[in-house]
């Protein structure tokens, strides 16, 4: 799938909560998900953090970001992640400014609070097909499957509109 | 916020009391609307309307491509007319064909693009699109006047001003798809574009020029022109429907943004100390015209025309506490409005702005959202509880357990994805609800919190479901405006209140209910034609027909 960002990062918050991900933890994913693809990175850790669920970074990268962030001074959050394949997609999606190296324990970040992410997104995101499928059929299980009832009444309006 | 000046107001009205449903769907639209600013900046450009190619068969079926020239760029609406079978024809997301389509292009488009969008764009959602496409959207006729009007002009008449007044379009859209969908451009690759900077200006400019473009079909089919006045009415429809609703939840700090900032226009105007001769007499007029225009508002279901019925001679009365001496009059005013209607109020808040270009305009700016949710985590899980009972007690006071209090379950259905509402006691599918109760993830939250001490991150490992009601407290804590304050799964949450929040602050008027989850509206009603950009171009707040 070659598309937006916008529709790749709903896509990827559908399949996670298709796969188990509550709402918060979900919408994380998939604004790290066109972080992860706008920096070219390896889109099969994307498919592997779908099938760790309910475990995997996709339940915990949340709450080390949120450790990160309880513990700022003044403007500045510092702290270190763990390695986990997602772990600079996830810090790169956070709306602050952020610096990040590489440690034998993961990542030292530091985002700047006072200042807003320097994230750059190129006008095409391409997601490979086999995990477009996939997160396709995962988004599926959040929809409600048709019925007569629904059909009718389900949007407050008709069928027709011939006016 | 862009608008640095210091200004003196009153203190804003509590979110306490503007973020109920109740209030949200008594609200009109304001100078600030997004259409309002959109045309402010056409004209300020003198853009004109170019149309590029017109290859459109006698029947009305074929394609035209118009190019405008804003903030230095290019854009492209291309339409495409369809004949379209009257069976075929509804306004909901699960339709599959339609009377027209559109796409607004970045840039001026060759043969081949053209070609291209004409064979997509009446595919909508089944098709896909390109980063060159900003909107995508589709449109469908009002039969009746549609052929009215045509049938009219063909005889060498002007078509019927009390159907014009009547209908007041020639076709509806039913779906403005911007940001990303189905292909088409991300948001943020225009929103540093000089004129597309505010929210939804790209899909205002969209359906400001295809209400351009339904003027010169129809002319085109009658073979005739019709007369200004009769044309400056006809704006655009749009049918609306439960997909709307949701976004207002999704998007707290777009919400936070625009109702700040209209809050803010209104202390601003409610601290000025004593009005000119000409203020007043502009707000009389204004007033004069508010009660005009629900006179000529009338809809077919019977609750909402009495709704209307109600509000017009109320606001006969209400003109009454409208304050133009003294000093602080119009806060004097609004002070008078707490013995009316929401209705009245919010009626009167519109009013009130109106006349304030120089104190109210520059706040425009401040409506967007570059950067997202600027939150810091609370200090500790008994900070969180604070805050929820400090500033979510709307959350904590429902019965969520009662039939009443839960009736309603938000959901995506398998068709097109189309968003409905269901009845959790009667109807199967509330295991694959929406996120949208919000005030029911904050009362858990809050319940599962007592006694908690220690950081919130180390709550949400042991109880990580609370992570979206966590996170919107923390939103709370600096969107203090971005959060509906009401149970929306209560069978009092009547989405067409969500509805008419957000369409308002598009620019919309004449509501004309069809339930209480879906409505068809007006935009564009009286505002400039093309060839009228720079004439009087920002006086069309709730116009009123004079054929």
């Amino acid at each position: 799938m070659n598309g937006s960002a916008n529709e790749i990062a709903a896509l990827a918050a559908k399949a996670a909560r298709g796969a188990g991900a509550p709402p918060a933890q979900a919408e994380a994913f998939g604004q790290a998900t066109i972080c992860h693809l706008a920096a070219g990175r390896d889109p099969g850790l994307l498919a592997q953090a779908l099938f760790a669920l309910p475990l995997g970074p996709i339940t915990t990268l949340p709450g080390a970001l949120m450790r990160v962030l309880e513990e700022a001074t003044e403007d500045t959050a510092k702290g270190t992640l763990p390695a986990t394949g997602l772990t600079e997609s996830y810090a790169e999606a956070q709306p602050f400014a952020l610096t990040s190296t590489p440690t034998d324990q993961g990542f030292d970040i530091t985002f700047t609070l006072t200042e807003p992410a320097n994230r750059t997104m190129p006008a095409r995101l391409a997601l490979p097909v086999a995990l477009t499928e996939k997160m396709k059929t995962l988004a599926a299980r959040t929809y409600v499957p048709e019925t007569e009832a629904s059909r009718l009444s389900g949007a407050g309006a008709g069928l027709t509109d011939n006016d | 916020m862009k608008d640095f000046i210091d200004l003196p107001q009153v203190p804003l009205r509590p979110p306490s009391e503007v973020m109920r449903l109740t209030r949200m769907g008594s609200m009109f639209p304001t100078r600030l609307s997004f259409l309002r600013s959109l045309m402010r900046r056409l004209a300020a450009e003198h853009v004109r309307v170019d149309r590029k190619l017109w290859e459109m068969c006698a029947d009305g079926f074929g394609h035209a491509v118009y190019t405008v020239t804003l903030g230095g760029h290019d854009y492209s609406l291309v339409a495409v007319s369809n004949d379209l079978p009257p069976e075929m024809r509804t306004d909901r997301v699960i339709a599959e064909a339609w009377d027209s389509a559109y796409v607004l292009y970045d840039g001026v488009p060759g043969p081949e693009e053209i070609a291209r969008i004409v064979a997509s764009a009446p595919k909508q959602e089944a098709a896909r699109f390109t980063e060159r496409d900003l909107i995508l959207s589709r449109a469908n006729k009002s039969v009746r006047l549609f052929e009215h009007v045509v049938s009219e002009l063909r005889a060498g008449r002007q078509p019927s001003a009390g159907m014009i007044a009547s209908v007041g379009y020639l076709m509806r859209t039913t779906a403005v798809y911007g940001n990303g969908k189905f292909g088409i451009a991300d948001r943020y690759l225009i929103q540093d574009r000089p004129g597309l900077e505010g929210p939804f200006a790209a899909e205002m400019l969209t359906v400001w020029l295809i209400r351009h473009f339904t003027h010169e079909l129809a002319e085109h089919m009658g073979g005739a022109k019709l007369d200004k006045p009769l044309k400056r009415h006809l704006g655009i429809g749009n049918s609306t429907g439960l997909g709307m609703a949701p976004f207002l939840v999704t998007h707290p700090v777009l919400l936070n943004n625009w109702m700040t900032v209209r809050e803010t226009a209104l202390a601003r105007v409610r601290a000025v100390e004593t009005l000119t001769l000409a203020e007043q007499d502009r707000l009389s007029e204004l007033a004069d015209r508010a009660a005009r225009h629900l006179q000529q508002w009338n809809v077919p279901d019977a609750a909402h025309q009495a709704r209307i019925v109600t509000l017009r001679a109320d606001w006969e009365r209400a003109r009454g506490d409208l304050v133009l001496g003294g000093v602080r009059p119009l806060d004097q005013t609004m002070q008078r409005m707490a013995a009316h209607s929401e209705d009245i109020q919010e009626l009167m808040v519109a009013l009130l702005i109106e006349p304030f270009s120089d104190l109210v305009d520059g706040l425009t700016e401040c409506m967007g959202d570059a950067h997202g949710a600027f939150c810091l985590p609370f200090t500790s899980a008994a900070a969180l509880r604070s805050a929820i009972e400090a500033d979510a007690a709307w959350a904590l006071e429902p019965d969520y357990e009662c039939a009443q209090g839960c009736a309603q379950f938000w959901y995506v259905s398998e068709a097109k994805l189309e968003p409905r509402l269901g009845n959790r006691h009667t109807e199967p599918g509330a295991d694959l609800e929406s996120p949208l109760d919000i005030g029911r993830r904050i009362r858990a939250l809050h319940a599962d919190l007592k006694g908690v001490t220690g950081p919130v991150s180390a709550f949400l490992d042991q109880h990580p479901q609370h992570a979206l009601a966590v996170s919107r407290m923390e939103m709370t804590a600096r969107y203090p405006y971005g959060e509906i304050r009401d149970n929306l799964i209560a069978d009092t949450c009547l989405p067409i209140d969500m509805l008419r929040c957000k369409l308002s602050f598009f620019g919309a008027s004449k509501f004309d209910p069809k339930s209480d989850r879906w409505t068809r509206l007006t935009l564009c009603q009286g505002a400039p034609l093309a060839e009228d950009l720079s004439d009087g171009a920002d006086d069309w707040w709730l116009p009123v027909f004079v054929p």
